[in-house]
């Protein structure tokens, strides 16, 4: 009986390693194979690959290195031309926008690129159900070709953020081929213009490039193709970096990022990015915590937190300590002012609230490592002023859920930023606005934030910005606490990478040395 | 025979029936849905409703049940609300990944644990047994996410010996994909391993005491011989504990595949709830579930075709 | 998680026992002898006493486990933290006798809990059979066919993560386990000739239960929760680990691992004692565990 069992044992195992085998996901060159073909990591996974429904940071990501936008920004958050061949022209009064397109371009399915195709992009943009885009291109009324290599836009009042957004994925054009081809379906397999054209998804482990033979700059793309790959825990990425499996490992924490560069084997790039932490403090009328009933102990609350202790214990000094969501870089932000840290005011006002010490405060925060350390700094800076902090980590959707329902007292989130303003303060601190977790309700910001977009003149638009964001820092609905500087770790034989202040690395120029 | 099978199978099928309510119900117990996630950073209410019906999450709960198991009992199982990949195919790309790895680590286990057990057994009180013994208890005791933790650090890391972690497919770098699993298979198989090791050694030593074996001696069998013949019976129990071993091999598994990045059945749920991939993780659920379930039945057949009694006693065990 | 050994021997010794209940008060004495005299099993019931002392008397002894000591991150063994602080300064040792605490309390509120609905439904399954038996087997196998972990990631999903869920979670965890052992055994001792004349006797079914079954068990049951107990503390480690379970800044020996793993490259000590705390814990109830099966012989584990 035994040697049978054993035969049998061995048939079943053989069977099941050829199954296996024959099944496995991702197929063709992946680890290893082919050295001039880059494997980075991130740590969450995109959702759709189709442009007009892409709505996270990592599809944002992950475009860059298969689809290029009308336009794009430089390295000091300036807006220039990509597919565009120019800055578009405006007209009518800032109603009319035309912009000229580059000429000789292909798709990476060969398709040219010209007026109708962005024309179908944008078309589509705007009238998809369920298009994440529609609300970009709210200011868009119709689309039009002027010429073969022009197209214009026909605006429903002037739009300052347009341009910005066009610099983002309302700006990705899509082939018209493959999306006569795929219809609802493109994001299984886009093409777009781009360095690299998409190979294969395996949903939950990696996304595979090759290098387009379509690709108008090709001359300047040395690698054969790209992949990236998900790792969600920063460590672990770090010490796939290590091992040489992977090359590059994009948003590792400082942690990890200081100590890759103390050891010196690896590179890291920084990048100080438009990104932002806060703490939105829920202000409705209903909500039934001692904050949101008392702007003075909102104060202390702000009083009590030391930005830069914060920066040091959590992120080793790294982050950019802020008060305002503008991004350093741009040129339409004014300083904001910042509430100094001061425990004995801050004592001092939580006394003089009459609220019985110490004042409860839950604290949500998403579930990971790195937000529950700086939720844990915070509560024992906050402690020391009579405050009893609660953390309650939680896991991000059901976070965001809570705080648009506004059921939660205090939240830790942060906003990936936007290059315009616009896409820092709209909808964020402005009545109603789907991210306005905090349920401010100011008509004075309201009307600042409105205005802003309405004009292109850029010293009134700073100055109203810069009294929105006072309005909020009085208010105490929302605190911000830093700007993120973000960090790719790559291996020293990686060079060619670009990393601007939007936080998106750039491959399309990389290239590996032996 | 056949009525026992019969009624096994109906038995089994219930249990789906109730398992698919419970992942059913399960899954819309979370907070927010699908169409919360997709919409992205800014969601306007018109996105949000217009994908709650594009994936019907419209409709009431129990139409929304039918019309899942409706499809489902034709092989439909959905489409994934990430990338809109059809939810079989991403269970075809994972299962494979699973598999490979539970195996591997049931064949370590079954064989280093047999072969421990059977050493202590025979060479009872000698330093091989205290030996097997401690590896036994090393097993049992200490947690094996830790174990993977400090292995990437001195394998990876510091000696640069294996991977890190990820995974490669079997077929496209066969080399790379041992390497990759090497870690992997040794931190879940060392628990069973343990199970599988003290198990056989506590059978066998009781079958080695017991009357049939003593008759064998007496009628001058060798010690080989005698060892043979308690190993049979023993092996009996033993895969009665690998089949109890199974629903937490899975659970090890989840826990396996986050510390390595293993693109598995169990990164897949775990990310599944955290995207609200309401059909992936019914998907992937139901599919554990089913395979617990049909391996079960199948070993209940087996045994009641080996030892006829148990067809009498409904065979629950 | 569950560690069923299936004893043949077991089986036929409890069998010839069939342990009257009167008996009791010196079989107590007689095992506690023969378990002093197995040193494996003493050098376990020590490390469990040791445990148990760590998790009730060392927080109140080691300071706080969740003040932070921002100028002082990371830093190695010292004479005034001995086993050096974590990335928030907070002193390892205090957080180690925490984490003992929440350990204890997973571990046994956990089996009690399984206990509390396993023995009834197991009880009753064995004592009826039929269809009684065959809708609790049903049920009882749409437990065990989901795998606890995915179980424990929705819960943590749907209610927030916390240490109650984790309990729970691993309690339904154990539950069909001990549901299993109780039927099993209630199964033999419904033959048994006691358990008869009860019967015909016409006494009613839960005072059979309660009287004549139940306390021929103990012994298993005893067995039983020195397998569940570490199989809880296992289980809380790694659904902290994977952070579902004790959340910061409240300290867990899975917690730790969690955050320490973080600065494994910076401070690899910051991984090894949780990790060899959560090992001699459960290696001490093995111990205690396996020294107690060879003393009790219980028929079903």
């Amino acid at each position: 009986m035994r040697p049978r069992t054993l035969a049998a044992g061995a048939v079943a195992a053989s069977a099941a390693l050829l199954l296996t085998a024959c099944s496995t996901p991702g197929g063709g060159a992946i680890a290893g194979a082919g050295s001039d073909t880059l494997v980075i990591s991130t740590p969450t996974e995109p959702d759709s690959l189709d442009p007009t429904f892409a709505d996270t940071f990592a599809a944002r990501m992950v475009f860059t290195s298969f689809c290029e936008k009308l336009y794009d920004v430089d390295s000091h958050l300036k807006i220039v031309p990509q597919l565009a061949a120019g800055m578009p022209k405006m007209s009518d009064g800032g109603r009319t926008m035309d912009i000229p397109l580059r000429k000789g371009i292909r798709f990476n399915d060969g398709t040219p690129l010209d007026a109708a195709a962005v024309k179908t992009t944008l078309d589509r943009d705007l009238t998809a159900k369920a298009s994440a885009r529609a609300g970009e291109l709210n200011a868009v009324s119709r689309v039009e070709v002027k010429d073969p290599d022009t197209v214009r836009l026909v605006l429903k009042h002037p739009s300052a953020p347009l341009l910005s957004q066009l610099a983002d994925r309302s700006g990705l054009v899509m082939s018209p081929t493959a999306l006569k081809k795929l219809g609802a379906r493109f994001g299984t397999a886009p093409v777009c213009v781009g360095p690299f054209s998409f190979k294969s998804r395996v949903s939950g482990n990696q996304i595979s490039f090759a290098k387009s033979p379509y690709y108008y700059d090709r001359a300047k793309v040395r690698l054969s193709g790209i992949v990236y790959r998900f790792i969600k825990n920063s460590s672990v990425a770090t010490a796939n970096l290590e091992s040489g499996d992977i090359q590059a490992a994009e948003h590792l924490d400082a942690s990890d990022a200081l100590n890759l560069e103390n050891e010196g084997r690896e590179k890291v790039l920084h990048s100080d990015t438009i990104a932002y932490q806060s703490i939105s403090i829920n202000v409705r009328k209903n909500a039934k915590t001692a904050l949101s009933h008392s702007s003075g102990l909102r104060k202390a609350f702000e009083m009590s937190i030391n930005r830069n202790a914060l920066n040091q214990a959590v992120w080793n000094g790294q982050m950019v300590p802020d008060c305002g969501p503008l991004p350093v870089q741009s040129p339409l932000r004014t300083a904001p002012h910042c509430t100094p840290f001061d425990p004995g005011a801050a004592r001092a006002l939580v006394k003089k609230s009459g609220v019985k010490t110490p004042v409860p405060v839950e604290l949500m925060v998403p579930t990971g490592a790195a937000s529950q350390r700086e939720a844990q700094v915070i509560q024992s800076m906050a402690e020391d002023v009579g405050f009893k902090v609660s953390v309650r980590p939680i896991d991000l959707v059901s976070g965001l859920d809570l705080a648009r329902k506004g059921q939660f007292d205090t939240f830790l989130e942060g906003w990936s930023g936007r290059v315009d303003p616009d896409g820092d303060t709209n909808d964020i601190i402005t009545t109603g606005g789907s991210n306005n977790f905090s349920g401010s309700d100011d008509k004075t910001v309201d009307r600042l934030i409105a205005q802003a977009a309405q004009t292109n003149d850029s010293e009134k638009r700073a100055a109203l910005y810069a009294a929105a964001v006072r309005r909020v820092g009085q208010n105490r609905s929302l605190l911000y606490l830093y700007h993120d500087r973000w960090f790719v770790g790559t291996s020293d034989k990686l060079h060619g990478v670009v990393y601007p202040p939007d936080g998106i690395p750039r491959f399309k120029t990389a290239y590996l040395s032996r | 025979m056949i009525e026992f099978i019969l009624r096994r199978t109906g038995a089994a099928v219930i249990t789906l029936f109730l398992a698919s309510i419970a992942v059913f119900l399960g899954v819309r117990a979370l907070p927010g849905d699908p169409a919360t996630v997709l919409a992205g950073e800014s969601p306007t209410p018109q996105v949000v409703a217009a994908i709650r019906k594009q994936f019907g999450l419209d409709q009431p709960l129990p139409v929304q049940y039918l019309h899942y198991m409706g499809q489902a009992l034709q092989g439909n199982l959905g489409s994934s609300t990430q990338d809109k990949a059809p939810v079989t195919q991403v269970l075809g790309e994972r299962l494979p990944v699973t598999l490979e790895l539970t195996f591997l680590a049931i064949l370590v286990g079954v064989l280093v644990g047999v072969l421990a057990g059977i050493v202590s057994a025979v060479r009872r009180g000698t330093a091989l047994d205290y030996a097997a013994n401690g590896f036994g208890l090393f097993g049992l005791s200490v947690p094996h996410f830790w174990l993977g933790l400090l292995g990437i650090v001195v394998f990876s890391v510091h000696w640069h010996i294996l991977p890190a972690s990820g995974f490669v497919g079997l077929a496209d770098d066969p080399v790379g994909n041992l390497e990759r699993m090497v870690m992997p298979v040794l931190v879940l198989g060392l628990g069973l391993a343990a199970v599988v090791m003290r198990q056989t050694r506590s059978s066998l030593l009781s079958q080695l005491g017991a009357d049939y074996v003593r008759t064998a001696r007496s009628k001058g069998l060798s010690r080989g011989q005698q060892i043979r013949h308690a190993l049979r019976n023993s092996l009996t129990t033993v895969t009665t504990v690998v089949g109890l071993q199974l629903a937490g091999l899975i659970s090890g598994a989840v826990i396996t595949e986050q510390i390595f990045v293993i693109p598995g059945f169990g990164k897949l749920i775990v990310d599944g709830v955290s995207s609200r991939n309401y059909p992936v993780i019914q998907g992937a659920v139901l599919v554990t579930v089913a395979g617990y379930v049909v391996i079960n039945l199948l070993v209940d057949v087996a045994y009641a075709y080996l030892d006829p009694r148990l067809r009498m006693a409904g065979g629950s065990q | 998680m569950n560690e069923t050994a299936v004893d043949e021997t077991g089986l036929a010794a409890g069998q010839a026992a069939g342990a009257e209940a009167a008996a009791l008060g010196t079989g107590w004495r007689r095992s506690l002898h023969r378990l002093l005299g197995r040193r494996m099993a003493v050098i376990g019931a020590v490390m469990v006493v040791v445990f148990l002392g760590v998790a009730l008397i060392g927080p109140y002894v080691a300071g706080s486990s969740t003040r932070l000591g921002l100028t002082d991150i990371l830093a190695g063994p010292s004479g005034a933290h001995w086993l050096g602080t974590d990335d928030l300064g907070r002193d390892v040792v205090a957080r180690i006798c925490n984490g003992a605490r929440v350990s204890l309390l997973a571990g046994v509120v956990s089996s009690a809990l399984a206990m509390a609905v396993g023995v009834p439904v197991g009880l009753a399954a064995g004592y009826f059979r039929g269809w009684t038996d065959s809708v609790l087997m049903r049920i009882n196998d749409v437990v065990l066919s989901f795998p606890y972990l995915i179980f424990a990631v929705g819960m943590a999903a749907i209610l927030g993560p916390s240490l109650h869920n984790v309990i729970i979670a691993l309690a339904v965890a154990e539950v069909p386990s001990v549901i299993r052992v109780v039927r099993g055994e209630t199964l033999v001792l419904r033959q048994q000739d006691f358990v008869q004349a009860a019967v015909a006797d016409g006494t009613r079914d839960l005072a059979i239960m309660w009287r004549s079954i139940l306390p021929n068990m103990t012994n298993t049951l005893i067995v039983k929760a020195t397998v569940a107990v570490p199989a809880g503390i296992l289980g809380e480690a790694a659904l902290s680990f994977l952070g579902l379970g004790v959340q910061p800044p409240q300290a867990s020996w899975g917690v730790m691992l969690t955050s320490a793993q973080q600065f494994l490259a910076q401070d690899p000590l910051l991984a090894v004692f949780p990790g060899v705390a959560i090992a001699l814990t459960t290696l001490g109830f093995n111990l205690l565990g396996d020294g107690l099966r060879d003393v009790l012989d219980p028929r079903e584990l």
